[in-house]
Order: C-alpha cells, then structure tokens, then sequence
C-alpha cells in the first residue's frame, strides 16, 4: 500500500490536466478566466510553502526523516486514493454535462462529495493518533509543516466541498445555458486543484527520502 | 453624480499606502519586525535608541489608517451596484472594513505607548511589544471577511456588464486565503510561522500592498464606467 504513489500519478495527469477539447462547447480554456487567477495564485503559495519546506530540511536532515518515519503511510496514501477518485467523479460529471445533458451529472458530484468528506474522517483519524501520541504542531520543525501544510490544505477540501455542494445544485436544476457550464468547469477545477496540491503533498511530507 | 469625490476616495487608500509605509516602515523603523526570539532587556534597548523614530512614525501611521475610511467607503459604494436590493455583501464590507481600522490603530498606539516611556521595566516593555504584533498580526479575520465579501459580491454579479472584472474577485478570495497564515504566529518564536517570518508576515504584507494597486485600478474603472443618472 505505502510505496504505491506512481500509478495514481499516472491517473492524476489524465484527470487535472484540462480535459480534452470538446467542439461542441469549445471555448479557449476550460471554466472561466478568472478561476484560473485564483488557482495560480493559489499553487504559487503552496509552491513557496514547498521550496521553504525544502530549504529548512536541507538544513536537519536528521530530524526531518526521524519524524517523517512516524507518519502512518497508510492514511496518507488511502487519502491519495480518496482525492483521485473524487477527481475521477468530478471530470466525469463535467463530461456528462458538456456532453450528455448532465443527467449522470448530480450524483457524479454527489459522489466527490462523499469522497471529500472520506478524506476528512481519515485526516480526523491521523490528527487524532498523532495528537493521543503527544506530537503537536510545536513538537519540531517537522511536524510544524506537517500540521500547518496539510491543515491549510484541509481546509482547501472543506471549501471544495462547498463547491461540490454548489456544482450538484446547478446540475440538478437542469444545465440550459452555457455560462452554467461555465461555472460548473470553473468549480471543477478547484477540486482538481484541491487533488492536486496533495498529490504534491503526499510525496513530500510522507516519501521523500 | 459625484465622480470626483468617489475619485478622492479611491486616491485616499493609494495615500494611506504611502503614508503607512512613509511611518511604519522607513521613519519609525519597525520593519522588519522585532523577533518573537528577542529577550526583554534586548528588545527595550531596540525601543530605547529608536523613541523620536517611533513616536514620529507611529505618528503618521496613526493618520494613515483612517484614509481607509473613504477607500472603504467607496468600495461599498461601488459594490452596491453589483448587489441587488438587500446589499448584505456591501454591508459585511463596510463594517469589516470600520473594524480594520480600528484594530490597525490599537497596536501602533501601543508601540508609541513603549516610545513614549522607554525607561520602562524591560519585562513591561516585552508584554506590550508581544501585545502589539500579536494584535497586528493576528487579527486579520475582519479582514479576511472583508475580502471574502468583495470577492463573493463580484463573483456573483449576474450583470452582462459587470461592475468588476471577474478576475478581480477571485483575486480578492485568493489574497484572503494568503492571510490565513497569520493565524498562526501564537505558537512560534522563530522560522517562517513566527511574526516576522516568511509566510506570516513577508508574503501577506506584500499581497496586502498588491492588493492596494489592484483595488485602486479596479475601482477608478467601475467609476468611470458607472451609467449616468440620478
């Protein structure tokens, strides 16, 4: 279960990179431009995040694969899973309701839904044996990042949810005009977003060597 | 219809920009920041030698502040427009915007307090320095709701031609998630989490200042482009 991080990889890049061009709603990029000032913005402070997590272990290695090797692999890797087949209902839905009428599409979203909310009991789980096992967030360095990056993380899911709320609303109400798919694609694509920054989370808070 | 004084509004927040980085930062000398890390007889000795620096900044980072008032205030004004006829939106800006203020002005009135009499016990002078950046740093949930509120008020404008760009309020969401961070300098002394550090303090001030720009070139666009009428 814990090494397996490349084929999800492999799935990841067939579900976030933009789905593949559909001529009959083709517009230049998928969801609305101004989704995409959000999600930038968004993976150039995780990216900061990242290179400062980077630069301080560089300086202790030591200690950063000392406590790396108290994280429960599992959770972290179930969680992977978790996000990547929410990604999955998620790009499915959009699909149906590009392609299909959105009829498929409710409980499609309603499923990521139910994904969303999978991680955050497994995540409970995690905090909870480290938390009974006195490891806080001012434990070390380490477990500084570990809480902050998957917490700031955490609530990226939470605020996904609520997106998949919204999404499951629209689609239910019946998709007629274009700027609904609009904003369905742009919803979609915070979740992609949410999936992705795991993805990257993942190796480097539980893997990296 | 009163496009000047909405004009004035809007060049009063570029002013506070400038005044604020005029008294905070190059007069008074508080940035960067004390460290968490400091002791007592350090950090009264930094106040000690700076007292006519920081009374003079603090100031006119003092006067600063409530040049928020008018930008605040045009903000509401133009984000009226992107509301229908129960502006809660508007509303929850305004008053979030009035707290900014008034929370802004409590921690520079403290570091004057230190200037003001810096043969203090040291020990005095760590508790209202700790005070001070905890109360500056720390309380940026009005602040945040502030954004949140712009952002929802522009994402939700049903309009063919929208008041803002929408980009605008994705921006303004995105630069409220930055500050979240902030929350967090209770627990740390040291690193990119303390009040000094990269992530707590570095990146949202400058966000806070971008934003400025950004809000500025946005609103003097949504003043020019409002319809003419009443």
């Amino acid at each position: 279960m814990p090494q397996s991080d490349t084929a999800p990889f492999a799935a990841l890049s067939a579900d976030t990179s933009a789905p593949p061009p559909e001529p009959p709603h083709a517009h230049d990029i998928p969801g609305e431009p101004g989704v995409w000032v959000f999600v930038l913005g968004d993976m150039m402070i995780f990216g900061l995040f990242f290179a400062v997590f980077t630069y301080y272990r560089g300086l202790d290695v030591e200690l950063f694969t000392t406590a790396q090797a108290t994280l429960n692999q599992d959770y972290g890797a179930l969680n992977t899973l978790i996000l990547l087949f929410s990604s999955w209902f998620v790009v499915m839905g959009v699909i149906d309701v590009r392609e299909r009428g959105g009829r498929l599409a409710p409980p499609l979203f309603a499923l990521g839904f139910l994904c969303g909310a999978a991680f955050v009991v497994v995540k409970f789980f995690e905090y909870r044996e480290k938390l009974q096992a006195g490891i806080g967030i001012t434990t070390n360095d380490f477990f500084m990042y570990y809480y902050i990056f998957t917490g700031l993380h955490l609530i990226h899911v939470l605020i996904g949810m609520g997106v998949l709320v919204v999404l499951w609303h629209l689609a239910r109400a019946g998709v007629g005009r274009p700027q609904d798919v609009r904003l369905i694609e742009s919803g979609a694509i915070f979740w992609h977003m949410v999936d992705l920054l795991w993805i990257v989370l993942f190796p480097l808070l539980y893997l990296i060597k | 219809m009163n496009v000047k004084t909405q004009i004035a509004c809007v060049w009063c927040g570029l002013l506070f920009v400038v005044l604020l980085t005029l008294g905070w930062i190059v007069i008074a000398g508080l940035v960067p920041l004390p460290s968490p890390a400091l002791g007592a007889d350090e950090l009264a000795a930094f106040y000690r030698e700076n007292t006519g620096r920081i009374r003079f900044g603090t100031l006119i980072a003092m006067f600063s502040m409530s040049l928020t008032i008018p930008w605040i205030a045009v903000i509401a004004v133009q984000m009226r427009r992107t509301e229908g006829e129960f502006p809660v939106l508007t509303y929850t800006q305004l008053v979030a915007g009035a707290v900014t203020v008034a929370i802004l002005t409590v921690p520079t009135l403290m570091w004057t307090t230190v200037a003001f009499r810096p043969e203090r016990d040291p020990q005095l002078i760590l508790l209202m320095s700790d005070f001070s950046w905890l109360m500056f740093i720390m309380t940026f949930p009005p602040f945040f709701v502030q954004l949140v509120a712009i952002g929802a008020a522009i994402i939700g404008d049903k309009a063919t031609r929208p008041v803002f760009p929408r980009w605008v309020g994705y921006f303004n969401v995105w630069v409220a998630i930055l500050f979240l961070p902030g929350g967090l300098v209770t627990f740390f002394k040291s690193g990119p989490f303390a009040w000094n550090g990269l992530l707590a303090f570095w990146m949202p001030v400058t966000v806070f200042f971008l934003w400025y720009v950004v809000m500025f070139k946005a609103l003097l666009t949504a003043i020019r482009q409002t319809p003419r009428q009443a």
